[in-house]
């Protein structure tokens, strides 16, 4: 196998389980990090695994009242995050066979739609802190869309496409690229919203226990045993699928696997989780530095990160950007 | 990966030109430039309004400075230094002062909320932005969006005196007003002889002192810095 090449369907896969295997892992790295710079000892690194195990040999529990749905929404999310990690770049520069199968609005449609089916879920049981984190997320969530939106808008109009390859390719391609204002206004706006999306400081507490301010956090709150191992895991993929969207198209798409090697792909893999990390430290950095903003200051937020990615659009259409 | 290259090829449509690395750094110095303006309207603090303005300031004289030293326009480095010194130390400290014989440290709400000011914002500056782009000036030094940027610079900060409701955010709009119009100079002419540019510079402090007075007049009349007091005609 040393000098031969993995066949391409084994990379496709790989990306996949790369995501489902590293993710809780980088969530513990993130923990240990934050509890270091708080001057505690923090969790083990490994601890998410432990606790998705603990979760699994526990018994499952449903409300009464709730339909199928309640039980079928955590399959049907990890379902969705298990599609996206074929979409976009993750452990390869050359787009793979699957990748064609939707463009960035594409695995953003995905996302969404596991985002949906989990509140969709909080909704059925009935309990006020599960509702009031799913109407809450989905509220916000449609003020952060258009933001989302108009980074797509940036990206169509340097690349001339909408397939996140093409925009990795266009950024290693020269330094004028990494320059250019649109290329950072869009990056800093989709890291406004991956700090919004994967419940970070300026915006809700990671680690609360039970409070008003709770967004995300409070809709997996009626799940139990293996379900909610499936909800935690899958928010942990979520977050590691948005690092590397951030990572491998916007910020440093280095590193990535050029031929179907073992050796390259090895490399990737390990690229991207120190990239991972490096970024995971950075939100640590921030969660340690900022107050939470107050539950209806959140707009401000989401009204900053749409200034920077209108102006990237606008820059664009001036031809300087 | 040949294959997979040119199944690539087939999706990309000719992307748009890229700018140079002179061009896309001098670009991201001006976006900067108008974000530090939109932040303005985030500040409650003034002590922390006045030093955005600082740091708008200093981000278009490190603009100058670009200028000079990528396009050969030795004269620059002289402006940059000059109103870095006015601009960056001078004002504020003289802003500081004023501040604190005011006694007064929180600047009252706006007559909108934030999220909604800079959407009005982002509306005002787009009309700027497009405006000028349609005009089709091509400045010799500096690309073409630094214009739309500056003159983008200018509107929101006529909407930053517009909204805000005290005598001290309202003066730095004004003289964020005048770093928009300096941005705008580098851009159409950089190669404006020195003595005219040092006179533009002389013309910012008269604005200092005129506001320095006016706050402190009202300040004496009306015991605040809010010109929410200011409705109501007097016989």
């Amino acid at each position: 196998m040393a000098s031969g090449t993995l066949p391409i369907p084994a990379v496709q896969a790989l990306q996949v389980v790369t995501i489902a295997v590293a993710a809780p892992g980088v969530s513990g790295v993130i923990a240990k990090v934050e509890a270091r710079l708080q001057g505690r000892r923090g969790p083990r690194v490994l601890q998410p695994y432990y606790d998705l195990a603990k979760l699994c040999r526990k018994e499952a529990l449903a409300p009464e009242g709730a339909s199928w749905f309640f039980l079928a929404a955590p399959l049907v999310a990890v379902t969705c995050y298990l599609t996206v990690p074929l979409l976009i770049p993750v452990l390869t520069s050359y787009p793979l066979p699957l990748g064609y199968m939707g463009d960035i609005l594409g695995g953003g449609f995905i996302l969404s739609l596991a985002s949906f089916v989990v509140a969709v879920a909080a909704l059925e049981t009935g309990s006020p802190y599960a509702q009031m984190g799913s109407s809450r997320a989905k509220t916000f969530g449609a003020i952060t869309e258009p933001v989302v939106l108009f980074v797509v808008f940036t990206v169509a109009l340097i690349t001339g496409t909408d397939l996140p390859y093409a925009l990795a390719a266009t950024v290693r391609s020269s330094a004028g690229q990494i320059v250019r204002p649109a290329h950072l206004l869009a990056t800093a706006a989709l890291f406004m919203v991956i700090l919004y999306e994967t419940g970070r400081i300026p915006v809700e507490t990671h680690t609360g226990t039970n409070e008003f301010g709770m967004i995300e956090e409070a809709r997996p709150f009626e799940h139990s045993g293996p379900y909610f191992a499936l909800l935690k895991w899958g928010s942990a993929m979520k977050q590691l699928i948005l690092f590397t969207i951030l990572l491998n198209v916007f910020v440093a798409p280095w590193g990535l696997a050029a031929t179907a090697r073992p050796g390259d792909v090895v490399l990737a893999i390990a690229a991207l989780l120190g990239k991972a990390i490096a970024l995971g430290v950075v939100i640590a950095v921030i969660d340690n530095s900022f107050a939470k903003l107050r539950l209806f200051k959140i707009t401000e937020f989401a009204a900053g990160a749409f200034l920077l990615a209108v102006l990237g659009v606008f820059t664009l259409y001036l031809g300087g950007g | 990966m040949a294959i997979a290259w040119t199944g690539l090829a087939a999706h990309v449509t000719a992307p748009p030109a890229v700018p140079s690395v002179f061009g896309g750094s001098a670009n991201v110095v001006a976006v900067l430039v108008l974000l530090l303006e939109f932040g303005m309207f985030r500040q409650a603090l003034l002590r922390d309004q006045i030093r955005l303005y600082a740091a708008q300031s200093a981000a278009v004289s490190v603009l100058a400075v670009i200028v000079a030293a990528a396009q050969n326009v030795p004269e620059l480095y002289v402006l940059a230094a000059l109103s870095a010194a006015l601009k960056v130390v001078i004002v504020p400290l003289v802003m500081r002062r004023v501040l604190r014989g005011a006694g007064e440290e929180i600047a009252g709400s706006g007559t909108l909320g934030i999220a909604s000011t800079v959407l009005l914002a982002i509306a005002v500056g787009a009309f700027g932005f497009f405006t000028v782009g349609t005009l089709g000036i091509a400045g010799a030094t500096l690309p073409e969006t630094a214009l739309g940027l500056a003159m983008a610079v200018v509107l929101v900060a006529f909407v930053l005196m517009i909204v805000r409701r005290d005598v001290v955010s309202q003066a730095i709009g004004f003289f964020s007003l005048e770093n928009g119009v300096s941005l705008a100079a580098l851009v159409i002419a950089a190669r404006m002889p020195l003595i005219l540019e040092v006179a533009f510079l002389f013309d910012l402090l008269v604005a200092v002192v005129v506001f320095g007075v006016l706050i402190r007049v009202h300040r004496g009349r009306g015991q605040s810095l809010s010109t929410a007091e200011l409705t109501r005609l007097r016989g």
